[in-house]
Formats: structure tokens, C-alpha cells, sequence
């Protein structure tokens, strides 16, 4: 079944089309939220409304509805609200510090990687500042085309450009100029 | 660099990373929420908190104009 049918099947109200579509996106999606929540509690609130909200405006999707930019443009938007009440709640508990994510081995990353190596990555890329981190997660993991993740996020091609190769240079020196992974980015 | 290089850079680079998923029960509970949900549309109860916040909001407005008139006029 290819996307236009699950669009079709999605504008019918069938749930088996929902099915297929949760199975084909549910496992890019928790990454990309994970990574930019860095918590999978959250992570799993966001992918349950993200999908609330496809199920919600099935019937009104367009016929050539792209899924993934839709997909990952209403969790960009979450994550945007999500990051908007975090820092309220931060003040209204007087302003306390962030803590450092990626430096603690008991993190919910650190529970999923198995290597040492995978640790170091997921550690460069959290340290990326968001809007860096999520341009290399949408182009780098996720595969979108530049133009795509400009769509998603409401950007110009021009800044996503920037943006990606900014991540670049952040990934590698995040990784340290010894490692093997960032003599790939280097 | 170009842009090509960098796509094709990160590319390598995040092959490293492991794939991430959610806990199969949690998965299989996020699905039976939203598939009840597909074609529904948005509960038409969204609409309720607006309409009585701005029903409030009116009443005190109205409220706020008679005691100036009030005061005003005598």
C-alpha cells in the first residue's frame, strides 16, 4: 500500500489506513521527539498527539498531502509549545538552571544506547543547540530534503542551508577531533 | 562545502546512531486513542472553555460600563 492510498484510505475514515500509517512513522517520529525533548515521557505525549491530530483531520487531508511533512510539521509545533512552557515553568520556579542533558549516564538516552560510541553521538547531538539539532535530525536521520525540513519548520531554503551546515561543524567539534565519527564530519 | 556534502556528511555520521522506539504496550495504546479518534474530527468541546471565558469576560465588561455610567450620572 503506498502513501496515496493510506491518504485515501485516511480521507475514508478507515482505521486499517491509520494502522499502516502509525506503523510506517511512529518509530521517525518518537526519535525526532526524543531527541528534542530528551525525555521519552514527554516523547510519548507528543507522538500520541501528533497522531491524535492526524486522526483528528483525516478526512481533510488533501489527496497529495505529503505525510511526512505533515507528520514532522505538527510535531515541530509541539515540540515549539512544549519548549514554550518548559521555559515558563522554569522562571515561575525561579529561574532555575537547565540541567546539562547528555552528561548523565542514568539519562533516558543513556537507558536506550548499548555503546560507547553511540553514547558519544547521542551526546554531540544533544549538545547541538535546538534549532541545529533539529535541522540535522530531519535531513541527517530522518532523510527529508532540505526544501522538505524549510516547509516544516517555516523557514527559507537559505536558512536551513545555514543552519545544516552550522550542525556540521557543531557535530564535529562536539565529537572531538580524535573520534572516528568525526572525521566522517570533519 | 557545498550543501550536497553536508547532507552527505551527516548522513554517514548519524548511521551511528541507534534507532529509537517506543515500548510496543505504549506504541499499541497511543494507536487505539488515535484510531477511535480517525474521521471524527476535533471534539466540539474545544469550543466550550472559549465560549464561557468570553461570556465571563463580556459580563464583567458590561458590568464595568454600568458602574461608570452609574458614577457618572450621579
Amino acid at each position: 500500500m503506498d502513501e496515496r492510498a493510506w491518504i485515501d484510505g485516511l480521507r475514508r475514515g478507515e482505521p486499517g489506513a491509520f494502522d499502516a500509517v502509525f506503523a510506517a512513522y511512529r518509530r521517525g517520529l518518537y526519535g525526532y521527539l526524543v531527541r528534542m525533548t530528551r525525555r521519552r515521557d514527554i516523547a510519548e505525549d507528543l507522538l500520541q498527539d501528533t497522531f491524535l491530530r492526524l486522526a483528528q483531520h483525516a478526512r481533510k487531508l488533501a489527496p497529495d498531502t505529503r505525510l511526512s511533512a505533515w507528520l514532522f510539521t505538527v510535531a515541530h509545533r509541539l515540540v515549539i509549545s512544549w519548549t514554550r512552557a518548559q521555559a515558563v515553568r522554569a522562571q515561575l520556579a525561579g529561574d532555575l538552571p537547565a540541567r546539562e542533558v547528555g552528561s548523565d549516564d542514568r539519562s533516558p538516552l543513556g537507558a536506550l544506547v548499548d555503546s560507547q560510541a553511540q553514547i558519544a553521538l547521542e551526546r554531540a547531538f544533544a549538545s547541538l543547540a535546538p534549532p541545529y539539532r533539529e535541522v540535522a535530525l530531519l535531513v541527517g536521520v530522518e532523510g527529508l530534503a532540505p526544501t522538505e525540513v524549510a516547509e516544516i519548520l517555516g523557514l527559507k531554503p537559505d536558512a536551513i542551508r545555514q543552519r545544516l551546515s552550522r550542525a556540521r561543524i557543531q557535530l564535529a567539534a562536539a565529537l572531538g577531533e580524535h573520534s572516528p565519527a568525526s572525521r566522517r564530519v570533519s | 562545502m557545498t550543501d550536497h556534502d553536508d547532507v552527505a556528511n551527516l548522513n554517514e555520521v548519524v548511521r551511528g546512531l541507534p534507532a529509537l522506539d517506543v515500548e510496543p504496550t505504549t506504541a499499541e495504546q497511543i494507536a487505539r486513542r488515535a484510531r477511535n479518534d480517525v474521521g471524527r474530527g476535533p471534539s466540539p468541546l474545544r469550543f466550550v472553555e472559549p465560549a464561557i471565558a468570553a461570556i465571563l469576560a463580556a459580563g464583567y465588561l458590561a458590568w464595568a460600563v454600568i458602574k461608570v455610567i452609574e458614577s457618572l450620572g450621579g
